[in-house]
């Protein structure tokens, strides 16, 4: 059981931090702007290639598998972008593409002196970055078979082997719903998460929850909880 | 509350290594020398909260777009003269989920920070901390207090936690004494926290 596939509920925390800036601090803007270049570039994508020297893939599903893996203190203790941070520069590292020592090197000379920044590069590669975001990456596939579930059908999510990575909130494990949507054809996942069961098409329902079962006596009332969920994470309620 | 003890070079060493890391990777041809800035224009120009508050205009304005907007958003969103589209890198699939006097939604994702890029652009720092995420899934009334909203007892709330590919919004209520605002103005008083959930359209001068 990994803590960040639990945060749905967890009591005990503090009031919401709440600063409405999208970067806290100045620098994050930079890693959000690399990350979503990997992205663009990954070269699973069928989108035209260019000479960026990218050739390994990344999506978000690694950038999760990074945050999900951290010891959980370290989870809250740094903040979202400080994550990102230090998961796509071991990304860079492991893959050979910059070694830790130089990493270190060029840190510690922008510490001394105000970061000299190469330019340059072809215009192809951020013309490709345009394209993906303009277009994203359509996770819709036909349907091949026909869904299991039916609006206002009875389910139970399914309590799966805890993986690196999972789609599957974890106060949902086991707890019981109501089919309140069924999406339009089939969604793949961004990678195979093995015994925890998503990856290939399946089709995606909109659940409903009662959140008394999902926290008895300890939510509020007049509220209803929703979640969309992948076809392997649910199982027909067993009758009472 | 700080709960944990950091460096006191913290921010200056982040802000440091995350050009270096910018640097390398210049250098190495993974990216241009424009790369990010070029990301960053997009999100402050083309794709970002004002797009959402042009559709929610729109949508006020329009009983049969507003219907569009409910029961096929995709077609809606495709209807406006956004650069993306029917589409868009985290807005392949959304859907809005409507305010009205008797339910107010909010929008969630407590594994991570899914959040409908076309039309809301970035989410807000809080919206991607653990605390909120945490918090609004089983107290979300106590939530939006902190928020200054707050939900009457009676009035329904539903929270959608985004966890497969659907990216979710809120189209909030129409404030009084609007009915002789252009769309322009309306779009005007359209926040993101309102489009969130964790805030309604206030009337000019609120």
């Amino acid at each position: 059981m990994k803590l960040q596939h639990y945060l749905g509920g967890l009591e005990g925390l503090d009031p919401i931090p709440l600063d409405t800036r999208v970067f806290a601090e100045a620098w994050e803007e930079r890693i959000f702007g690399i990350h979503t270049a990997m992205m663009a570039l990954s070269p699973q994508l069928n989108l035209e290639t260019t000479p960026s020297t990218f050739n390994s893939e990344w999506t978000w599903a690694d950038l999760r598998k990074g945050a999900e893996s951290m010891h959980p203190f370290d989870y809250f203790k740094f903040r979202y972008y400080e994550k990102w941070l230090g998961g796509i520069s071991a990304y860079f590292v492991a893959k050979g593409y910059i070694t830790q020592v130089e990493l270190d090197a060029r840190t510690e000379t922008f510490l001394m002196s105000p970061p000299v920044m190469p330019k340059g590069g072809d215009a192809a590669v951020d013309t490709r970055v345009r394209t993906y975001l303009l277009i994203g990456d359509d996770p819709k596939r036909e349907r091949s078979t026909q869904p299991r579930f039916a609006i206002g059908d009875a389910v139970c999510v399914a309590d799966p082997k805890s993986v690196d990575h999972t789609r599957l909130p974890g106060h949902l494990r086991n707890k019981p719903g109501i089919i309140d949507g069924v999406y339009p054809d089939a969604y793949v996942y961004l990678c195979d998460t093995g015994p925890d069961g998503i990856g290939k098409a399946m089709p995606v329902y909109s659940v409903k929850f009662d959140p008394e079962t999902l926290w008895p006596g300890n939510t509020e009332q007049n509220f209803t909880f929703y979640a969309d969920l992948f076809e392997a994470y649910l199982e027909p309620a067993i009758a009472p | 509350m700080q709960r944990f003890e950091y460096p006191n070079d913290r921010e200056t060493v982040n802000a440091a290594r995350v050009r270096a890391l910018e640097a390398l990777l210049i250098e190495r041809g993974v990216i241009t020398g424009d790369t990010v800035d070029k990301i960053m224009a997009i999100f402050a120009t083309e794709m970002g909260p004002f797009n959402g508050a042009k559709l929610i205009a729109k949508a006020w304005v329009d009983p049969s777009f507003m219907k569009l907007v409910a029961e096929d958003t995709m077609a809606a969103v495709e209807q406006m003269n956004f650069v993306t589209k029917g589409a868009g890198a985290e807005g392949e699939h959304m859907r809005a989920a409507i305010n009205t006097p008797e339910v107010h939604n909010l929008i969630i994702c407590t594994l991570c920070s899914c959040y409908p890029w076309p039309i809301l652009g970035l989410p807000p720092y809080w919206y991607k901390d653990p605390s909120f995420r945490a918090r609004a899934a089983r107290e979300p009334r106590k939530v939006l207090s902190e928020f200054g909203l707050d939900i009457a007892p009676e009035k329904e709330i539903r929270t959608w936690d985004s966890s497969a590919q659907i990216r979710w919004f809120v189209v909030p209520e129409r404030p009084a004494g609007t009915d002789s605002f252009s769309e322009e103005q309306l779009a005007a008083l359209v926040t993101p926290e309102s489009m969130m959930g964790v805030a309604i359209v206030k009337p000019p001068g609120a």
